[in-house]
């Protein structure tokens, strides 16, 4: 049996999104190392509700890094110290004994928060509906082995789809740039042949909506690679970039 | 007793072939011009949901699409690993339609609807054709052609994947078609909602009323068919492989409203799941059953052996499913799989500090293919367990055992997923309709796509085509009436301000399932477990502590709502547990087995769907049975030997 | 559809295009200044007279060069303008996750050390450019000493050590402005990109050091 652990958590309460927030410090002891953060903030939350407190709302929902609902940032990283995780997917047996780990939630005009650490990533379902498609009416496609694709250029296509929207690329960037998700979803739609015809319009239109939503430009400080917990590469974005010149010249 | 209310599969008659294209040739149609007059609240936006929704819209509907998460992107399916089937036969290894059934039908263990499961086997070609026209990244062979593999339960390789992350892709297909028709304006989206009533208007469906779980609001919303896509109802057993948030409380309450819910014993045990580690866990995480592909499970011969695994001799290891079950070996179906794991630990031969494990070993393919073949194959599984477990499966074999995973059971639908409510539909893994008692390994992408894409765009226009819908809005008393008593039962749990949080209880709960109605049924543990759930229900609606108030974001409101569901639910699975006086694929009841320990059906007695209505009382359902008939396929003893 | 200049790939774009051809003319600038580190202040007067010579499309050439500097200075801001809306309050603890992130504090500070060498242009245009007319006369054509004033300016230590402080400035920009403006353009090979994202270290030092050496070597030697 490893040794038990106590961490501080300085997690930031807020009530609602009209509401101000602020830092609390709680104190959670005794708990295993191989527990995951989130059941850290279980954890708290059944001390808090004993006590009459109203438990720290976060969202998660998989737990198991595939669906992308959990995030915020610890320590100042979206998702936390270990890197091509996310946030359900960091334990205990990461931080240090007594450490005090701070909780904030993801930053970004075009993610208010909504309470504590939960914020609204809405816009990215927006950015999707812009273009992020191939225009296939159920029913009308050709035989799946009709188009052969290289099996190098589908594990690329594979690698930008592999995106989870989880929103860490956001929240890490220093200018809170949705960049790295937009064009995770053009570069794998763009580098099948089935994504060809809507190439144009797509990446017009999903570039527009991006900015739309209030999101910042690239400054390729790459941050947002460094924090992907599917570690897509800031490759997509010079791709996204390509695409929009063609797009312009074509246009 | 009131009289039985007579089950009508409306499955179509005639060579099993051909009964899905003549039942189609025989619906009726709505004209374009009409069908943008249809409202259709879709709840859910898994594979079933999403794609429902896409197709619908692209037919010309209304759809208003419903889901808990904070976008459609995430429900549940996102987290479906391995694959997907279809009788495609690109590897000319034998696979037809035909086949597919067979196995299907034969590893649900004779417990299924021929006409449905055929219809299931058709459809999953068009399933792989239409998610490639939508950009799904399959797995490709250098020649830049579909890859596939093998699956527990089929001597075929038939299942299409994209890494390990099938799911996720597949999703994300249905869900960028759902947003093209949110775009065009055909699609409107109700993210962060729960559905906790649905509106019944003359017998019809006509609406639902949900929680906006941001501010707490309670929304009406009116339809003229209501499509479930809600999901299974594992969760009911707190440690499972399922979402945080998944949950039974939409179907379980239309099934108060009227809606039979069947085998809701059938619930699937998944033999490869990461071993739970400590009591404060909150789910498990499973394993790709495509992992068993090029894992060889073994446990020591001897009892209580403790040396690490690679020290360990060759001959002093038991590679009990290949022992068993020599010509599917490792890739055994996943009910009998779990239960050779549990059979191997419950003799004292398990592994791990809990001695719940066995191994899970891949050194013999590292050995023969290699590391990378094994990095590209499965990279991101291993990547995962060594996340949880601190482990590196390229060095120690994995530790498994078994979770659940899947529920069979779910609402009752005929051949049209219609419920037994008119204008009720029940799609995907929320439908108990393809999977009998077990269900294979790559089934449920594939039905749950089929429902959505294929099926319900049919079915539905008959039914509009068919019905007279009076014209009906959020004003009528019923609506009203639901909002009260939404409202009410929101209060009266607010107001119990007891000792125990909802966690807690769950726990509770979930721990009498799983030690009762899990892997091994007998009828004095599902007696107790009956008592033991009214107790714990009981009281859970006099201890219950939920922090906060109604009119805010309120997880712990929201999962007290769903965990009073699995309370009720709970029960009603271990009614049908056991008044299900046999074994059959999931359902393991210890009185009935061979000899050698495999499932002993009782055809005779039990060859049907059991259907359960709801009466007013929760221990009092009463039985409505669906006979099953079997035409083509004689249900014999599984044997995987 | 919003303009295209304003979209937020096309800023950078232009950014991008701007800041290389800038880049160019600080190459051609340093290789010219050299020249005052022959012995022969002949040769750099000559030079100057050369390009004196082009009359007319010597003002449109710095015409051009102005509207560079202008568009690269207004792209910039305009990143710099999105980049407070789109985070208005930031994070209480923030640190980058370390490497692949290529976040340094040259990454961090470009607006800044951009405004100081702006600021540094136009104090250094009025300086030479628009600076005292000394006359010589070379082979019989007499043309303007440049040579002499800018061993005028820096004879002052102070002159020399702003000088080079804003060399650091312009090191520390080309650092991340380097390989930013061509992933800018989308330029990115798995294979030539990391050599060229360490190719921006080379690129700045050897700039930063070529310009720090001229004024040194004037105020020491001349």
């Amino acid at each position: 049996m490893s040794k038990k652990m106590t961490l501080h958590l300085r997690v930031w309460r807020q009530p609602n999104a009209r509401t101000p927030g602020a830092f609390v410090t709680y104190t959670v002891k005794d708990v295993s190392p191989d527990m995951s953060l989130l059941e850290l903030l279980d954890v708290l939350n059944e001390q808090l509700i004993k006590q009459g407190e109203l438990p720290v709302e976060f969202d998660s929902d998989c737990r198991e890094g595939i669906c992308g609902t959990c995030g915020f940032l610890v320590n100042g990283v979206a998702h936390g110290p270990k890197r091509g995780r996310t946030a359900c997917q960091q334990y205990v047996r990461d931080f240090k004994d007594g450490e005090t780990v701070t909780l904030e939630p993801f930053r970004a005009k075009a993610f208010p928060v909504i309470k504590d650490l939960v914020v609204d990533r809405s816009a990215f379902d927006r950015i999707i509906a812009a273009g992020g498609y191939i225009s296939v009416n159920t029913g009308s496609a050709p035989d799946a082995n009709s188009i052969p694709i290289p099996k190098d250029i589908a594990e690329q296509a594979f690698d930008a789809a592999a995106c989870i929207g989880c929103g860490a690329c956001v929240a890490a960037c220093p200018n809170a740039s949705a960049s790295l998700f937009v064009s995770a979803k053009i570069a794998h739609l763009a580098l099948l042949p089935q994504g060809q015809p809507e190439r144009i319009r797509r990446v017009l239109r999903m570039v527009e909506q991006m900015d739309r939503e209030g999101f910042g430009d690239c400054s390729n400080h790459g941050e947002c690679e460094a924090v992907c917990p599917k570690s897509i590469s800031i490759k997509t974005i010079a791709l996204m970039r390509r695409e929009y010149l063609r797009a312009l010249w074509s246009r | 007793m009131a009289v039985a209310m007579k089950l009508d599969s409306k499955a179509p008659g005639g060579p099993l072939e051909s009964k899905w294209t003549r039942h189609k040739n025989q619906l009726k149609l709505v004209s374009p011009t009409n069908k943008r007059k249809y409202t259709i609240l879709v709840v859910g936006t898994g594979l079933a949901g999403a794609s429902a929704a896409a197709s619908l819209a692209e037919l010309g509907y209304n759809v208003k699409a419903f889901c808990i998460q904070d976008s459609p992107r995430r429900a549940h399916s996102i987290a479906a690993q391995g694959g997907i089937n279809a009788a495609k036969n690109y590897k000319n290894d034998g696979d037809s339609v035909w086949r597919l059934f067979y196995d299907t039908i034969k590893g649900g263990d004779y417990r299924a609807r021929e006409a449905n499961v055929y219809r299931l086997a058709e459809l999953s070609v068009n399933i792989i054709d239409q998610c490639v026209a939508q950009g799904v990244p399959f797995a490709r062979e250098y020649g830049g052609l579909l890859d596939t593999r093998s699956f527990g339960g089929a001597l075929v390789e038939r299942t299409f994947y994209a890494r390990g992350q099938t799911g996720q892709q597949l999703l994300l297909g249905a869900y960028s078609a759902m947003m093209r028709q949110v775009d065009a304006g055909r699609v409107a989206l109700y993210p962060r909602r729960e559905m906790l009533d649905l509106v019944v208007i003359n017998g019809q469906a006509r609406g639902i009323v949900c929680r906006n779980l941001i501010t707490g609001e309670l929304e009406p919303y009116v339809g003229d068919a209501v499509v479930l896509c809600t999901g299974g109802y594992g969760n009911a057993y707190f440690l499972a492989t399922y979402a945080k948030n998944s949950n039974a409380t939409a179907i379980w309450r239309c099934h108060k409203r009227g809606a039979l819910f069947a085998n809701p014993c059938f619930t699937q045990i998944h033999p490869t799941c990461i071993p739970v580690t400590g009591d404060y866990q909150s789910k498990l995480t499973l394993m790709s059953e495509s992992l068993r592909n090029d894992g060889r499970v073994w446990v020591p011969k001897k009892k209580g052996d403790t040396r690490p695994p690679n020290e360990i001799p060759e001959d002093e290891r038991d590679y009990f499913l290949e022992r068993k079950y020599p010509s599917y070996g490792n890739l055994a179906p996943r009910d009998i799989a779990s239960r050779a794991v549990k059979a191997v630990c419950d003799e004292g031969r398990g592994v791990g500090a809990s001695g719940r494990a066995v191994y899970l070993d891949f050194s013999d393919t590292i050995r023969e293919k290699g590391i990378d073949y094994i990095k590209e194959q499965y990279g991101n599984l291993f990547e995962m367990y060594q996340h949880i477990t601190g482990e590196d499966p390229y060095k120690v074999p994995m530790r498994i055992y078994p979770a659940i995973h899947y529920t069979m059971g779910g609402l009752w639908v005929d051949y049209n997923l219609m419920s037994t409510i008119p204008g009720l539909f029940v799609l995907g893994e929320a439908n108990f309709s393809d999977h009998g008692a077990n269900r294979l390994g790559a089934s449920a992408l594939m039905q749950g796509l089929a429902d959505g894409y294929f099926i319900i765009p049919y079915t539905i226009g008959d039914y509009f085509a068919n019905t007279t819908l009076p014209k009906v809005t959020t004003d009528h008393s019923a609506f009203k009436d639901s909002l009260a008593e939404v409202h009410q039962w929101l209060t009266k749990l607010l107001s119990i301000q007891g000792e125990k949080t909802v966690l807690e209880l769950h726990r509770e709960l979930g721990m009498i399932l799983w030690d009762y109605v899990g892997m091994a049924r007998n009828a004095q543990g599902l007696q107790t477990a009956i008592e033991k759930i009214r107790k714990l229900r009981e009281e859970f609606w006099n201890n219950l502590r939920i922090p906060g108030d109604a009119n805010m974001l309120n997880k712990n409101l929201e999962m007290a709502g769903r965990v009073a569901d699995f309370m009720e639910l709970g029960e009603l699975m271990a009614i049908d547990a056991l008044h299900r006086e046999e074994s059959c694929g999931a359902h393991f009841r210890e009185e009935y087995q061979t000899p050698d320990g495999e499932a002993l059906r009782n055809d005779e007695r039990f060859c049907y769907v059991a259907a359960w209505e709801y009466t007013g009382d929760i221990s009092k359902p009463e039985l409505h049975t669906e006979p099953l008939q079997f035409e083509f396929v004689t249900p014999t003893v599984r044997s995987y030997k | 559809m919003t303009l295209w200049p304003r979209s937020s790939v096309a800023k950078k774009f232009l950014n991008a295009v701007t800041g290389i051809g800038l880049l160019l003319f600080v190459i051609v600038h340093l290789s010219e200044n050299l020249l005052l580190l022959t012995g022969n202040p002949d040769d750099y007067n000559r030079w100057t007279h050369f390009l004196f010579s082009f009359g007319p499309l010597l003002t449109v050439i710095e015409l051009g060069l102005a509207a560079f500097f202008l568009v690269h200075i207004g792209s910039a801001l305009m990143v710099y303008w999105d980049k407070l809306k789109a985070r208005p309050s930031g994070y209480s603890v923030y640190r980058s996750a370390g490497w692949t992130s290529r976040q340094t504090l040259s990454s961090q500070t470009m607006i800044y050390t951009g405004l100081v060498l702006l600021a540094f242009v136009i104090w250094h245009v009025i300086t030479f450019r628009f600076g005292p007319h000394y006359e010589t006369v070379i082979d019989g054509v007499p043309m303007r000493d440049l040579h002499k004033l800018v061993v005028e300016v820096f004879s002052n230590p102070v002159n020399v050590a702003l000088y080079v402080a804003v060399m650091v400035f312009l090191g520390l920009h080309l650092r991340h402005g380097f390989w930013s403006a061509l992933q800018s353009l989308g330029a990115y090979h798995p294979r030539w990109t990391p050599l060229w994202y360490t190719g921006g270290v080379l690129v700045a030092l050897v700039l930063a050091l070529g310009f720090i050496v001229i004024p040194v070597w004037v105020y020491y030697y001349l």
